[in-house]
């Protein structure tokens, strides 16, 4: 009897052991390695939302979408200074009216040329209501647009010395062609008059792009590139160990150590326009109403610290609610440093010798390490702080809310991706904007100004004097800049720029 | 047919109940609007786009709509990605069902057999290796498992690919990883019906008949026990469907799990209402079936007929 059981348990057991091995008999290949077009295979957190360029304005899909459109103006990634695109050239006729020329030489993917007429539409959709575009934001100071033969007219409802900003990131899309099959056909197959085209679009999985060999700039050097959708962090890293993925992004300072570990990978960085800040409540009934709890707050952190040890080093001090790359960064305004004598003495001052909670309004779409240190820093200095956090959707509601009650802290990271003081500090702290619990009428003039004036010694002179009340006032503390951080396959060069672009034609592969 | 009309009543209603509660619980959650414009937008600018997609109208009048809308069969676009909801789900669907039939497959393959052997080898050295082994698999989340998996297979021997979806290579992983819970589950329950069956008369009265171990354990044994493992086959494949979240997400697998992440913390209102109406309508199809195949392997089970006497 015993033995007739074991039959069968072996039975079983080679059941079991086939039905494994069935799966794994084959080998797997790595995604760039096995075919012979230049390809560069990367992992993005998440998948495009859209490909029409007018459209959503998140980072994985910008990321994408750029590649196969052509931007109006460009910035160069090194001197930082607006440069001729699709416009060839501009000029100011007004302080309201602008003018721009555009190349005649540009061919869209489908062969039909691109025109004045294709650029007026391009921003002309964007502001359309119906289109339901979230970029409208970005142009809304934009009254018309009109084309004629090969120029295009820009008019604003105010002097917007931001506008050719705002234009390095307009898309020039092909009228004929959305005019022909819809704005639902063109966001699945998007046809633009960038160095690549869309070959395939897998959703939630990857989408693939290849070379246009007819990009007016020249070809460029990678033939092939794989835009993955990888959501853990883990996995990104994983990916690029096995050989899975050329170059991976975000990366978490802490996988910094894990990618330099292996032999085959780089870490690629460069400091952004992306400053951490902290922000006050300064308008809801919070102990924060106290100026003298904000500086205490301010030389209670040590900034030195947090950067070296959470952040890695991958970070640059600043001093203020802004980076030096920005327009209106002022150098001369003292800052803060880390203090704790002079805190706890300011802690004093301002009457809470008892001590006093303060609430963090946070989510997790906000390093919560940096939060917990940060609550570390001022226990030591008497505050104690409780960390509330929700998730990103209820925290923009519980803060943008004009009742300012969301608590008494909060941290952010911020890039208008404008280089300008006003893309910052204007939604920040101008009295009435979303994000903003702070309220001083000589800043808001100041601002105003610089947000309506071309005179660029004059702006200057207003964020000089904006960035001195925001010193005394401590509405905010600018924590430092960010820099951005690209895990890399050792074959790639590429040097990552201020606005976190990520244009592979400038992409090179090294040599086998 | 009185049965199976009820079942489909019933069906509907709590169809509409889930997405009457998620209805509301998603708008007054948060605002989709605030997570699709730029930072640097102003209050007026957040204001026309909620006009323009027709987020500031009454959450009543917003309500009435959409209930509209689900009884004419129309789901709504996505607001985020410019998608009617209902194209973006089935385009995930099969990436899920892919993901779960091989999970399933896994799961009742080891299970089963994992249950069998314990419950046939009990207080066995066989039983002592092999109950860790379902402890282990139930004890460890699918983070885990999952990372753990693509450390050893994908970064140090190079054998699977560590994430995506091309090939039935890629499949591997995620589906052990998504099979380990249920696998224990399984085998657990195979393992209690069969020790229940092991005790009954008709095992007795059949080996003194000279019944062979085989026969008598596929034959009698097994068929006897598998009503309980039925039931609880449905109700993991419907787990594995909706639950394959994490799994998902880890190894970047494009299915309906990761959708829903998403479009929830995206605030992207039809989309989720979508998944919801989809995810409720597969479990409660697949209990449906569930009930349905009882009378099928046990014809003592008429269903209805006890109901309608």
């Amino acid at each position: 009897m015993r033995g007739k059981w074991k039959q069968i348990n072996i039975g079983f057991s080679c059941f079991l052991l086939v039905s494994l091995v069935s799966g794994c008999g084959t080998s797997a290949t790595s995604g760039s390695q096995s075919t012979n077009v230049p390809t560069l295979v990367v992992d993005e957190a998440n998948d495009p939302s859209t490909l029409d360029p007018g459209l959503q304005y998140n980072l994985e899909s910008y990321t994408v979408y750029r590649n196969i459109f052509d931007n109006l103006l460009h910035r160069d990634p090194v001197s930082l200074k607006i440069v001729p695109w699709v416009a060839e050239s501009w000029k100011q006729d007004s302080p309201t009216t602008w003018t721009f020329t555009i190349r005649n030489d540009i061919t869209f993917q489908n062969g039909d040329k691109l025109t004045a007429d294709d650029v007026a539409f391009s921003l002309q959709r964007i502001l359309d209501p119906s289109l339901h575009s979230p970029q409208n934001a970005n142009f809304s100071v934009v009254k018309s647009v009109a084309s004629s033969g090969n120029t295009v007219t820009i008019t604003t409802a105010k002097p917007a010395p931001t506008l050719l900003s705002e234009l390095t990131t307009l898309s020039i899309v092909p009228k004929k062609y959305i005019q022909q099959h819809g704005n639902e056909y063109f966001n699945l197959h998007p046809i633009g008059s960038g160095p690549y085209e869309l070959d395939k679009w897998e959703k939630g999985n990857q989408v693939v792009l290849k070379a246009n060999t007819n990009y007016w700039k020249g070809q460029s050097e990678i033939k092939q590139v794989v835009f993955r959708s990888v959501p853990n962090d883990a996995s990104r890293v994983a990916d690029l160990q096995s050989g899975k993925a050329d170059i991976a992004f975000p990366i978490s300072p802490d996988d910094v150590q894990t990618i330099k570990g292996s032999s085959n990978l780089q870490v690629l960085s460069a400091p952004t326009e992306r400053v951490a800040y902290l922000a006050f409540n300064v308008l809801g009934n919070t102990p924060v109403k106290s100026a003298l709890l904000r500086r205490a707050i301010a030389y209670g952190i040590n900034y030195p610290s947090l950067m070296s040890s959470l952040e890695h080093g991958y970070a640059q001090p600043v001093k203020e609610v802004l980076t030096p790359v920005a327009f209106g960064y002022d150098k001369n305004v003292p800052g803060f440093e880390y203090n704790p004598s002079r805190a706890k003495e300011l802690v004093q001052q301002a009457g809470y010798s008892n001590g006093v909670t303060l609430t963090f309004a946070t989510s997790p779409s906000y390093d919560q390490r940096i939060i917990q240190a940060i609550q570390g820093d001022l226990s030591q200095i008497g505050i104690k702080v409780n960390i509330v956090s929700t998730d990103q959707a209820t925290y923009l509601k519980k803060i943008q809310n004009s009742s300012h009650n969301w608590g008494d802290i909060r941290m952010g990271t911020w890039s208008c991706s404008c280089m300008d003081a006003d893309g910052t500090i204007y939604p920040l702290f101008h009295t009435g904007s979303i994000w903003s619990s702070y309220s001083n009428k000589s800043f808001d003039s100041l601002v105003d100004d610089a947000r309506t004036n071309t005179d660029t010694n004059q702006r200057m002179k207003d964020y000089n004097q904006a960035f001195t009340i925001l010193q005394n006032d401590v509405p905010g503390i600018g924590l430092w800049q960010m820099d951005s951080l690209y895990g890399a396959s050792k074959r790639i060069q590429w040097k990552p720029d201020a606005q976190e672009n990520f244009f592979v034609q400038d992409i090179k592969l090294q040599k086998k | 047919m009185g049965y199976a009309g009820r079942r489909i009543f019933q069906a509907v209603i709590s169809i509409l109940g889930v997405s009457t509660i998620v209805f509301f619980i998603l708008h007054l959650s948060g605002d989709p609007v605030l997570l699709m414009v730029p930072q640097n937008s102003t209050a007026e600018d957040i204001a026309n786009l909620r006009h323009s997609l027709g987020l500031d109208k009454p959450l009543g009048i917003q309500y009435i709509l959409f209930i509209k809308n689900l009884l004419q069969g129309n789901l709504g676009y996505s607001y985020v990605q410019s998608q009617p909801a209902m194209d973006i789900v089935m385009e995930r669907v099969p990436y899920t069902v892919e993901l779960a039939l091989a999970a399933l497959v896994i799961s009742l393959a080891i299970g089963i057999t994992i249950g069998m052997l314990t419950a046939i080898y009990r207080g066995k050295w066989i039983e002592r290796m092999l109950m860790p082994i379902i402890l282990i698999g139930q004890s460890m989340p699918a983070f885990w498992t999952g990372i753990l998996l693509i450390m050893l297979m994908s970064v140090r021997l190079h054998l699977l690919p560590s994430s995506g979806s091309s090939g039935i290579q890629s499949l591997v992983l995620p589906a052990i990883t998504l099979a380990s819970l249920s696998m224990a589950t399984v085998a657990r329950m195979t393992r209690s019906s069969v020790i229940e069956q092991l005790g009954k008369d008709y095992v007795k009265t059949a080996r003194s008949k000279g019944v062979g171990n085989a026969r008598l354990l596929i034959r009698h044994i097994l068929r006897n026990a598998a009503i309980p493992i039925i039931t609880i086959i449905g109700l993991e494949a419907a787990n594995l469907l909706g639950g394959a979240v994490i799994t998902e997400t880890i190894f970047a697998w494009p299915g309906l799990g990761q959708l829903t992440i998403q479009s929830i913390a995206a605030r992207d209102f039809p989309l989720v209402q979508a998944i919801v109406l989809l995810g409720a309508g597969t479990y409660i199809f697949i209990n449906l079936i569930t009930d349905l195949l009882y009378g099928l392997v046990d014809p003592r089970i008429k269903l209805g007929k006890d109901v309608a006497e």
